[in-house]
Order: C-alpha cells, then sequence, then structure tokens
C-alpha cells in the first residue's frame, strides 16, 4: 500500500498543480471582491499541501508495505471489456438507435467471459430486456430516447 | 396545538391517493435495491430523478424519500441472510445478524429488524416534527458567514468520520469543491476549466457524477472481486421475535434511535456513523459484552433502529437549512431543485404541504415497509438468488438510459464512465468518495457564501471569527482536525474500532 500510497499522492499533487496553474489563468480579483479564479486556487493550494503531507505520511509509514496487486490480474480484460462496452455504447447510441444499441450492448455483455451465457439466452435474454426498457422509459415514463436512423 | 394541526395537514397530503402511491413505489423500490447488490440509494434517486419531472415536487420527493429509507432496510436482509451488507448502513447488521441466522433465527432476526426500524422511523418523525420549525427560525438569522462556516464543519466532520485516512479524505473534499467550480462562473459569467465544451458550460452534472462514482464504479468492483454468495438455505419461519427478545431488545430500539437521530442531524454524520455508534453504545452498556459479535438480538435491534432514524433526522438540515448532511441528502437537494424548490429557512413558511408532505411519508412509509416486509421476505430472498453475471448488464443499461434521459446528451455518458473508472480507482487506493460528492454538491454554495462573506468584511477574514457562531464552528472545525496531534485525546472513531 505504501508503494500505491505515494503513487497516488504524486497524481493528486500533479493535479493540484494543474488546478492552480489553470486558476491564475482566470481573473482571480481581490480579497475585497473575490474574482473566478479565486476559490479554485485556493481549493487547488490546499490539495497541493495534503497530497504532500500524505507522501511524506505513506513515506515515513513503515508498516504500510504490502505486496498486493491493485488491479485483479485474473480479471482486468473483464473489466476492460465491460468500459470498452460502455463507451462504444456511448459512440454509437445517437446513430443506431436505443433499441439497436442497448440489444447489441446487452448480448455483448451477456456473453462476456465473466459466466458466459449459451447465444439463444443472451439473444432472447436481450431482446426482453431492451425491449421492455423501450416500452418503459419511451411509452410509460415518456423519456426521449434517441431513434437512430432506423427510426426506432 | 400547532404540532396537532401540523400533523393533521401531514396526513391530509400523504392520504392523497397519488402520494400514497409514490410513497409505496418509492419504498418498494428502496428495499428492492437494498436487497440487490450493486446499486445503491444514491444511485437510484439519482437514476430516478428525469422519471420525476412528471409528477408534482411533493410526490417527487416523497417517492425519492422512500428509495432512501427503504434501501436502509432492504440493506439489512441481505446482511443477516448473507453476510454481505447491501448498504454501507447494515454492514453492523451482519455482525450479529448473520450468526442469528446460523443459529436458526434468522426469523427473528429479520422480524427485529423491521420492528426495530419501525419504532426508530416513528420517534424520528416526532423529533421532526418537534425540531425542525424552531431549527428554521433560527436559521433565518444566518448570513453568508454562519453558512460557509456550517459547510466547512459539514464537510470537516466527514473526513474526521471517513474509515480510511483524514487527510485523504480531506483531499478528496478539495478535489469535490473544484469540480463543483468548472462552468459558468454565476457572478461573473466567466467560463471556467470548461475548454469551449457545451456541456461544460452548465458545469458537471450532479447525476452522471454520482453515478459515475457509486454506480459504475460498484459494478466493475463486483466483476473484479467475483464474489459468491451463499445465502442461508434454512427456511424462514415464524419472523416473531420472542417475548424476551422484545423485553432485550426494546431498550436497545430507544437508545439506537436517539443515538441515529442527532448524528443523522448533525452535517457530515449519517447513517453508516450513525449504526456504528449504536452498536458500540449497545455493547458498552451490556451485560454480557463478550457475547456481541455471536448472535445477540440487541445487536441487530439498536443499529437498525439507529440508521433509520439517522436517515430520517438527515432531513433536517437540508429543509431548515438547505444543507445537504450526507450524499443522499445532496442528491434530493438537487431534485428538489430541479423542481424549482430552494431547500432553507423559508421551506416551512412557502412550501408547507412539501416539508409536512415528507413528514407524513415517513410515518406511512415505515408502516408501509413493515407491511412488505415482514410478509414478503421470501420473495426478497428468491430476488437474492438472481445470479450476478445476469444482474450486472442490467444495472449497468439503467445507468446508461438514467444519464442519458436527463438531456439526451451522450458525452454525459462519457462523463459517467470515466467518473466510473475514477471511482475505482479511489475505492482501490483508498479514497472515499462521499467526501468527493458532498463538497461537489456544495460547492457553488461554498464559493457563494466565501464570496459574499469577504465582500461584506471587505477583505477581511476576521469576519468568520468575530460573529459568534461561524466563529464557534470554525472553532469546532479546527479542534477535530488537530485532536489527532493533541496528546492525550483517544484517537477518532474508526468503524473498524467497534468490531
Amino acid at each position: 500500500m505504501k508503494k500505491y500510497d505515494q503513487m497516488s499522492s504524486g497524481i493528486w499533487l500533479l493535479f493540484a498543480v494543474y488546478i492552480c496553474v489553470e486558476s491564475v489563468r482566470l481573473p482571480l480579483g481581490s480579497f475585497r471582491d473575490p474574482g473566478p479564479g479565486f476559490l479554485p486556487l485556493l481549493v487547488g493550494i490546499l490539495l497541493g499541501v495534503l497530497s504532500l503531507i500524505s507522501f511524506l505520511q505513506a513515506h515515513s509509514d513503515e508498516s504500510l508495505e504490502s505486496s498486493e496487486s491493485w488491479y485483479p490480474r485474473k480479471r482486468w480484460k473483464n473489466l476492460v471489456w465491460v468500459l470498452v462496452a460502455q463507451l462504444a455504447y456511448a459512440g454509437i447510441l445517437d446513430t443506431l438507435g436505443f433499441l439497436v444499441s442497448t440489444f447489441l450492448l446487452l448480448v455483448f455483455l451477456f456473453r462476456s467471459n465473466l459466466a458466459p451465457r449459451s447465444w439463444p439466452w443472451a439473444i432472447g435474454g436481450s431482446l426482453i430486456a431492451s425491449v421492455s426498457c423501450y416500452v418503459v422509459f419511451e411509452i410509460l415514463l415518456r423519456t426521449q430516447l434517441p431513434k437512430g436512423f432506423l427510426g426506432f | 396545538m400547532e404540532l396537532l394541526s401540523n400533523l393533521g395537514m401531514a396526513f391530509v397530503i400523504i392520504f392523497q391517493p397519488d402520494n400514497l402511491f409514490f410513497c409505496f413505489l418509492g419504498c418498494l423500490i428502496g428495499t428492492l435495491i437494498g436487497v440487490l447488490p450493486g446499486l445503491g440509494p444514491v444511485a437510484t434517486i439519482s437514476l430516478l430523478l428525469p422519471a420525476t419531472f412528471h409528477i408534482t415536487p411533493v410526490s417527487a420527493i416523497i417517492m425519492l424519500a422512500g428509495i432512501y429509507y427503504g434501501a436502509m432496510y432492504g440493506g439489512s436482509i441481505t446482511s443477516i441472510l448473507v453476510n454481505i451488507p447491501g448498504e454501507a448502513a447494515s454492514v453492523v447488521t451482519c455482525l450479529d445478524g448473520y450468526q442469528m441466522a446460523r443459529q436458526g433465527r434468522a426469523g427473528p432476526a429479520l422480524g427485529m429488524s423491521a420492528f426495530a426500524s419501525f419504532v426508530a422511523g416513528t420517534v424520528a418523525t416526532i423529533l421532526i416534527m418537534l425540531v425542525a420549525p424552531p431549527l428554521a427560525r433560527v436559521a433565518l438569522k444566518f448570513g453568508p458567514p454562519e453558512y460557509f462556516a456550517l459547510m466547512l464543519l459539514g464537510l470537516t466532520i466527514l473526513s474526521y468520520l471517513a474509515s480510511g485516512s483524514v487527510v485523504k479524505a480531506l483531499m478528496m473534499a478539495c478535489v469535490g469543491v473544484f469540480i463543483g467550480t468548472i462552468g459558468t462562473d454565476t457572478i461573473s459569467g466567466v467560463e471556467r476549466f470548461t475548454y469551449r465544451s457545451y456541456t461544460l458550460m452548465d458545469g458537471l452534472g450532479l447525476v452522471p457524477v454520482i453515478m459515475g462514482l457509486f454506480g459504475i464504479s460498484e459494478i466493475l468492483l463486483n466483476i473484479d472481486q467475483a464474489s459468491k454468495q451463499e445465502i442461508y438455505g434454512t427456511r424462514i419461519a415464524n419472523l416473531l421475535p420472542t417475548l424476551r427478545d422484545w423485553k432485550i431488545s426494546l431498550p436497545a430500539i430507544f437508545r439506537g434511535t436517539l443515538i441515529g437521530f442527532f448524528l443523522g442531524i448533525l452535517p457530515g454524520g449519517g447513517v453508516v456513523i450513525a449504526s456504528f455508534a449504536a452498536y458500540a453504545v449497545e455493547k458498552k452498556v451490556s451485560k454480557h459484552p463478550e457475547k456481541f459479535g455471536s448472535g445477540v438480538i440487541e445487536g441487530v435491534a439498536a443499529p437498525e433502529a439507529a440508521n433509520n432514524s439517522a436517515s430520517q433526522g438527515a432531513f433536517i438540515p437540508l429543509l431548515t437549512l438547505g444543507i445537504p448532511s450526507n450524499v443522499v441528502m445532496a442528491v434530493l437537494l438537487g431534485a428538489l431543485l430541479i423542481h424549482n424548490i430552494k431547500p432553507g429557512p423559508l421551506l416551512l413558511k412557502d412550501h408547507p404541504t412539501l416539508f409536512w408532505g415528507i413528514v407524513g411519508s415517513m410515518y406511512i412509509g415505515n408502516f408501509m415497509l413493515l407491511v412488505l416486509n415482514v410478509p414478503l421476505i421470501g420473495m426478497w430472498v428468491k430476488l437474492l438468488k438472481v445470479p450476478y453475471p445476469v444482474l450486472f448488464p442490467l444495472i449497468i443499461l439503467f445507468c446508461l438510459i438514467g444519464v442519458y434521459s436527463i438531456n439526451n446528451n451522450t458525452f454525459e455518458l462519457i462523463i459517467m464512465i470515466l467518473f466510473g473508472m475514477l471511482g475505482y480507482l479511489m475505492k482501490k487506493f483508498a479514497y472515499e468518495g462521499a467526501p468527493m460528492i458532498l463538497a461537489f454538491v456544495l460547492s457553488p454554495m461554498l464559493e457563494n457564501a466565501l464570496r459574499q462573506s469577504l465582500i461584506m468584511s471587505h477583505g477581511s477574514f476576521s469576519i468568520f471569527f468575530t460573529r459568534p457562531i461561524p466563529c464557534a464552528l470554525f472553532v469546532i472545525s479546527i479542534l477535530l482536525l488537530i485532536s489527532p496531534l493533541i496528546p492525550g485525546v483517544k484517537k477518532r472513531p474508526k468503524i473498524e474500532d467497534v468490531t
């Protein structure tokens, strides 16, 4: 954990520097009349100081040593699959429309290697789930779901 | 007399058919998501926020509030039967509840948990009626410095009580304030950190950020851990606790209710702390503290009462001061603002139907939960058996639809996914999400209060120390932060210490 704490504090420190640099480019105003950059700069400085304290705490703490990896060595592919699937969904939703995109997303997730379902199960389940969502959200709750070039 | 007429108004509002229906719906959905892993009340309330646009604000808030306290109860079902808390607030219930289930006493544990929640909810409702109106009158005297100091105290308490490092929690609060400043500055009209994105000009949306941090990240963690659940297979019979159980539990329920209520009101407090504190107190006053953890019924009754009354007490700062004391209240604040209602000291005067409607709904909601849960336990147990690989694609889908339907904007989906990844990494590196979200929601109010205070004082920070209320609040915040450095002061309470 020690190594990871140092690493994460370092990343937050960089983020704090980014906040400060970007805030200074905004009008800071004065103490009498603080401008839009005032609070972000204050928060950036505070975050920087806290990240440094956290870094030093991790550095001096000997009990935190652990060899455990922060990411799942065996299952990281599953995580990537799920994230990619969601990003792809965001990419195709407007073009393909709600029904088609949702059907594809669900088939993909049901077939993922977490606990893959059979093809007929995945297709049938995805079809039922996407149509039910369409009925509930579009027809009953009157949410405007994207139509896509196919018109549904 | 005023109290009685208010109570009458509360019941008139809640017994309107649509309010009754939405209260029931909220309790049902709340219990459902409390039972199912992966979607907590925060994510669910955000998810259903767009669906409430078409109903009246009173019905909307009644439903969303029902989800909150319904989830508290649903969470305890999984704690007792599976030893997996559906909600963070039910972690303590696992300790004795699961042991009771293993000894064949799952029925009384579930029953007592329902009754404890009901009694606590009822007492808390009465306490709200007594405490809220005078507090609202005091709050009318609050100016920007008082609000600023109070919000800062809330963030400090939340960070102080964080289960991990205080420094890390404070860092997350800073990040939260920063992401709250993204968008167009309301005072000067200057764009901040938007990089010419139209979506960012309005600021980061509350729902995508919350769904990412609390919905998507939870799913990623569950996939990562691939947890196996083992449901306690015995038949659940006889939900009614025995007379002896009642005798032991009643004092525990009342202690838990009071502790929960006051910790719920405290800015930054909340249900998790309340349930742990109630358990710790029970262990301390018990004649046989060594038996705690082996299946004693007061170990179930006290935290269940506490988390329920805390979830209701938490409404007080939101409705009287306009300041959310925890993340769920922060989302509800967002919901009220969407419905054009600004919570604060004037809410009681301007929107009495909303305030008393919520109070009435809590009373009826607790009764509904009791009716819903005691006979329906069997159905909830069946739901627990749905395998996670079937469940998680649907939860992801709900998150995606929920976020998209707010503004029909796919860029917000990407924001949600990014915050999902951030939330996953934060959990892995032991950073807490709650201070970030609370700070994110408070950020615009915090900034306005700070800027107005400085304008009032002509640029002097002494305004926070020359007025009595902000000075007292600041002193408490500072004492909390430096307390670990003072020799002789006991270590700050940590959740792990209780168990």
